[in-house]
C-alpha cells in the first residue's frame, strides 16, 4: 500500500512540469472539444491522437491520449444538455435529464451537475484502478493459454451480447472481426494467411487504420446522410456545481461509480452501457422516481458519473489483460503496443510503476476536466456553432492523416477506406461496432492461445474446459450466450419468479 | 445565452427481414470461402511441423462458427417474413439522404485514391475541403452574387485548413505526409 502510494507519489511529481501541464491543458481541452461535437466520438479522437503523438517519448503520448479519452467523454454531455443531441454515444442517456433542466432554464446548474458527477465517476474509478489493477495482475500471472482463450471469447460473447442491440448481430461482428484480424502472416509458421500474393495484405490489417476508418470515417459519412438541421435552443446560467447536489445524492454517486467502473473492466461495454445501467439502478433505487426524465438532478448525476467511472474501469482489463473495456480503451491499447509498452500479465512484473503512472496521469486528466468544466462554457458553446458540412470534411482528412502516419503506407489509407464503408454498412444493418473491434483487437490473442493450448495438449480440447479459471470463463460465456436467447432467457426468467 | 446548431443526430430504422436475409447470405458465403480456403492452407505436417499449429485451424474455426451464428439469422429472417411480399416501407424523406452520401463518398474517394500521393498534400486537401463545403452548400435558389460568394468561401476554408493541416502534421507533430 505504501509503495504503491510511493511511487504515485513519484508518478505525479515527474507529471509535475509545465511541458506535461501545456499537454494536460490542450489535450484535455481537444477531448472535452471532440466530445461536444455531435459526430466526432472519443474512440475517433484517441484514434487520430494516436498518430499525431506517435513521435513523442510513451509517457507523454499516453498521459495526451488519456486526457482525450477523459475529456471526450465528459465533453458528450454539453450538447446533451444544451442541445438534446448526445455529443458521443455515451452521453445518450444524459439527454434524459440534462436537457429537460436546461429547458426549465437550468443548464448551467445541469453542466454543474454534470461537471461534479463525472469528476467524481473518474475519481472514483482511477481509485479503483490503483487498488485492483495490481491485484488482477497477480491474478492474471497465473493464466495459461486456455484461460486467455476464454478471456478473448468471453469479451467478444459479453461485447456482442451488451453493446446494444441484437446479440446475434453482436456475434457476428465479433466473429468477422476476428476473421479479419486472421490476415497477413500467422506466427508458427510464418504462413501468409488470405494474402492472395499481395505484399500489404501479407503484413496484415494494422489495427489503427481499421479503428480510424471503422468509427472516423462510417461516422463522416452517417454524418452527412442523416438529418440536414434542427434548431435547438437553450440558455445557461451558473455552472458552479452546488454543494447540496453532490452531498444529498452520495450513494446515487457510490453506486454509479461502481457500476460504471464495474462495466468498464467487462471487455467491449463502454460508457454508454455504464451511463444506462447506473441510470437505472439509481431510479430503481431512487425516492423520486416520479421526477427521472423531467429534469432529475439524481437521473443526470448518475448518467454522468457512471460513464465517467467506466473510463478509468475500462483501462484496467488494458493492464491486467491486455484485453479492452470499451471502443477507445482499444485504441489505448493499440497505442501502447505501438509505443512498445507491454500492457497484460507481465506489465505488473516488468513495468509495475507504469500503473501508477496511469493513476496520476488519470488523476490529471480529471483535474483538467474539472478546471474546462468550471471555466469555459461559452466558448465551447460557440464551437458547437460549427456547421456539419465544414466540418466533416476536415475530420476526413484527418483520419486520412491518422491512417497513414503510422506505418506511411498508401495501402493504409485503402484500409481505413474499406473498414470505413464496412462500418458505415454494418452501422445501417444495425450491427453493434464494439465487438467488432473487440474482435480485431483479440484476433491475435485468441489465435495464439488456442494454437498454443492446442499443441500443449496434443489436440486435447478438455484443458479449455477442466481447468478451473478456464471452466469458471467456459461457463460464463455459455452463460452470456443462453441469456441472450430471448426463450431461454424468458423460462430462466419465469423459473426464479416462481420460486 | 442563445445556441442555434446542426442536428447530427443518427439513427436510421431497422432493416427489413429481407435485409436481414441478405446481410446473412452474404455473412454464410464469406464465411464458408474462408472456410474452404482454411483447408486448402498447408499443414507443414510434411517437415515435421505439430498438426495442430496448421495455419487453417483458426479461421476454419471461426468461419464454421460464423457461417453457423449466419444461418441462425437467415432462419430468424425467414420465419419473420423475409420471403414474403412486402408493403413498401418508404424511408422518412428529408430525414435521410443518399444523394448526400453518394456526394460525400464520391468525394472521399476521390481524395484518398485521386488526389492523395499524387499533388501535394496541402493541396490535396484544400481542394477536397473546398469541394466538399461548396457542393453541400450549394444552394440553387441563391443569387449568382450569393452562390459566388459561397464557393469563395469555400475556397478559403479548404486552403486554410489545407495549409493548417499541412503545419501542424509535418512542423508541429513532425508526422510524414502522403
Amino acid at each position: 500500500m505504501a509503495d504503491g502510494l510511493g511511487q504515485l507519489g513519484g508518478a505525479l511529481a515527474g507529471f509535475a512540469n509545465f511541458g506535461t501541464l501545456f499537454n494536460v491543458l490542450w489535450a484535455t481541452l481537444l477531448g472535452i472539444v471532440i466530445g461536444a461535437l455531435p459526430g466526432l466520438t472519443a474512440t475517433m479522437g484517441v484514434a487520430l491522437m494516436t498518430t499525431l503523438t506517435y513521435s513523442m517519448a510513451h509517457d507523454s503520448a499516453i498521459l495526451i491520449l488519456i486526457c482525450i479519452y477523459v475529456g471526450a467523454i465528459y465533453g458528450g454531455s454539453r450538447s446533451a444538455i444544451l442541445l438534446n443531441i448526445p455529443g458521443t454515444p455515451a452521453s445518450a442517456c444524459s439527454t434524459l435529464d440534462g436537457f429537460p433542466l436546461a429547458r426549465q432554464g437550468l443548464a448551467g446548474r445541469a453542466m454543474g451537475i454534470s461537471t461534479a458527477g463525472s469528476w467524481l465517476g473518474t475519481l472514483f474509478g482511477t481509485l479503483c484502478v490503483a487498488v485492483f489493477t495490481p491485484l488482477l495482475g497477480e491474478l492474471a500471472l497465473t493464466f495459461g493459454s486456455y484461460e486467455f482463450f476464454w478471456v478473448a471469447v468471453f469479451g467478444i460473447v459479453v461485447a456482442g451480447s451488451l453493446s446494444g442491440g441484437d446479440p446475434l448481430k453482436g456475434y457476428m461482428a465479433g466473429f468477422l472481426g476476428l476473421m479479419i484480424a486472421t490476415m497477413g502472416q500467422e506466427a508458427t509458421h510464418a504462413y501468409p494467411r488470405f494474402a492472395f500474393g499481395s505484399v500489404d495484405l501479407a503484413g496484415g490489417i494494422s489495427l489503427l487504420p481499421a479503428l480510424v476508418g471503422a468509427f472516423g470515417v462510417a461516422e463522416v459519412l452517417q454524418v452527412m446522410r442523416g438529418p440536414a438541421f434542427r434548431a435547438v435552443s437553450s440558455t445557461v446560467d451558473s455552472v458552479i456545481p452546488r454543494i447540496r447536489d453532490v452531498t444529498q445524492y452520495w450513494r446515487t454517486i457510490l453506486r454509479s461509480g461502481g457500476i460504471g467502473t464495474f462495466i468498464g473492466t467487462m471487455p467491449g461495454l463502454g460508457e454508454d452501457i455504464a451511463a444506462w445501467s447506473s441510470y437505472a439502478a439509481a431510479k430503481r433505487a431512487s425516492k423520486e422516481k416520479e421526477k427521472y426524465g423531467k429534469g432529475s438532478v439524481e437521473g443526470l448525476m448518475a448518467a454522468e458519473t457512471g460513464e465517467s467511472a467506466c473510463v478509468p474501469g475500462a483501462i484496467i482489463p488494458v493492464l491486467t489483460l491486455a484485453v479492452p473495456g470499451s471502443a477507445p480503451a482499444a485504441v489505448l491499447l493499440a497505442a501502447m503496443l505501438i509505443h512498445g509498452l507491454n500492457p497484460g500479465p507481465n506489465l505488473i512484473v516488468s513495468t509495475p510503476e507504469f500503473v501508477y503512472q496511469i493513476v496520476a496521469m488519470l488523476i490529471i486528466a480529471d483535474m483538467a476536466k474539472l478546471f474546462f468544466g468550471l471555466t469555459l462554457v461559452r466558448p465551447l458553446l460557440w464551437i458547437l456553432l460549427v456547421p456539419r458540412e465544414r466540418l466533416m470534411p476536415i475530420v476526413f482528412v484527418l483520419c486520412t492523416v491518422g491512417a497513414f502516419a503510422i506505418a506511411q503506407r498508401t495501402f493504409d489509407i485503402y484500409v481505413m477506406l474499406f473498414f470505413g464503408l464496412l462500418g458505415f454498412v454494418l452501422r445501417e444493418l444495425k450491427f453493434p461496432m464494439a465487438p467488432l473491434i473487440l474482435g480485431l483487437v483479440l484476433g491475435d490473442l485468441l489465435d495464439k492461445n488456442l494454437i498454443r493450448g492446442l499443441s500443449l495438449s496434443g489436440g486435447d480440447v478438455t484443458p479449455f474446459f477442466t481447468r478451473p479459471i478456464s471452466a469458471v470463463l467456459a461457463l460464463i460465456t455459455l452463460v452470456s450466450v443462453l441469456w441472450s436467447i430471448p426463450p431461454v432467457a424468458n423460462r430462466i426468467g419465469a423459473l426464479f419468479r416462481r420460486r | 445565452m442563445t445556441v442555434e446548431t446542426d442536428s447530427f443526430a443518427s439513427g436510421s430504422p431497422p432493416p427489413s427481414p429481407r435485409a436481414d436475409l441478405v446481410t446473412a447470405a452474404v455473412f454464410v458465403a464469406i464465411s464458408l470461402t474462408v472456410l474452404a480456403l482454411a483447408l486448402q492452407m498447408p499443414t507443414f505436417t510434411d517437415r515435421g511441423g505439430d498438426p495442430y499449429t496448421a495455419p487453417g485451424i483458426v479461421p476454419g474455426f471461426y468461419g464454421l462458427v460464423l457461417a453457423g451464428i449466419s444461418s441462425i439469422l437467415a432462419v430468424r429472417a425467414l420465419r419473420r417474413g423475409a420471403l414474403k411480399r412486402q408493403a413498401e416501407t418508404a424511408a422518412p424523406s428529408g430525414l435521410y439522404s443518399n444523394a448526400r452520401l453518394a456526394i460525400a463518398a464520391g468525394l472521399g474517394l476521390v481524395y484518398t485514391v485521386g488526389l492523395v500521393g499524387r499533388v501535394p498534400f496541402w493541396l490535396a486537401s484544400a481542394l477536397f475541403i473546398a469541394a466538399f463545403v461548396g457542393a453541400f452548400e450549394w444552394d440553387p435558389g441563391a443569387t449568382p452574387k450569393a452562390r459566388l460568394r459561397r464557393l469563395a468561401v469555400a475556397a478559403v476554408i479548404g486552403l486554410v485548413a489545407g495549409g493548417a493541416a499541412h503545419a501542424v502534421f509535418q512542423e508541429i507533430f513532425l508526422v510524414r505526409l502522403p
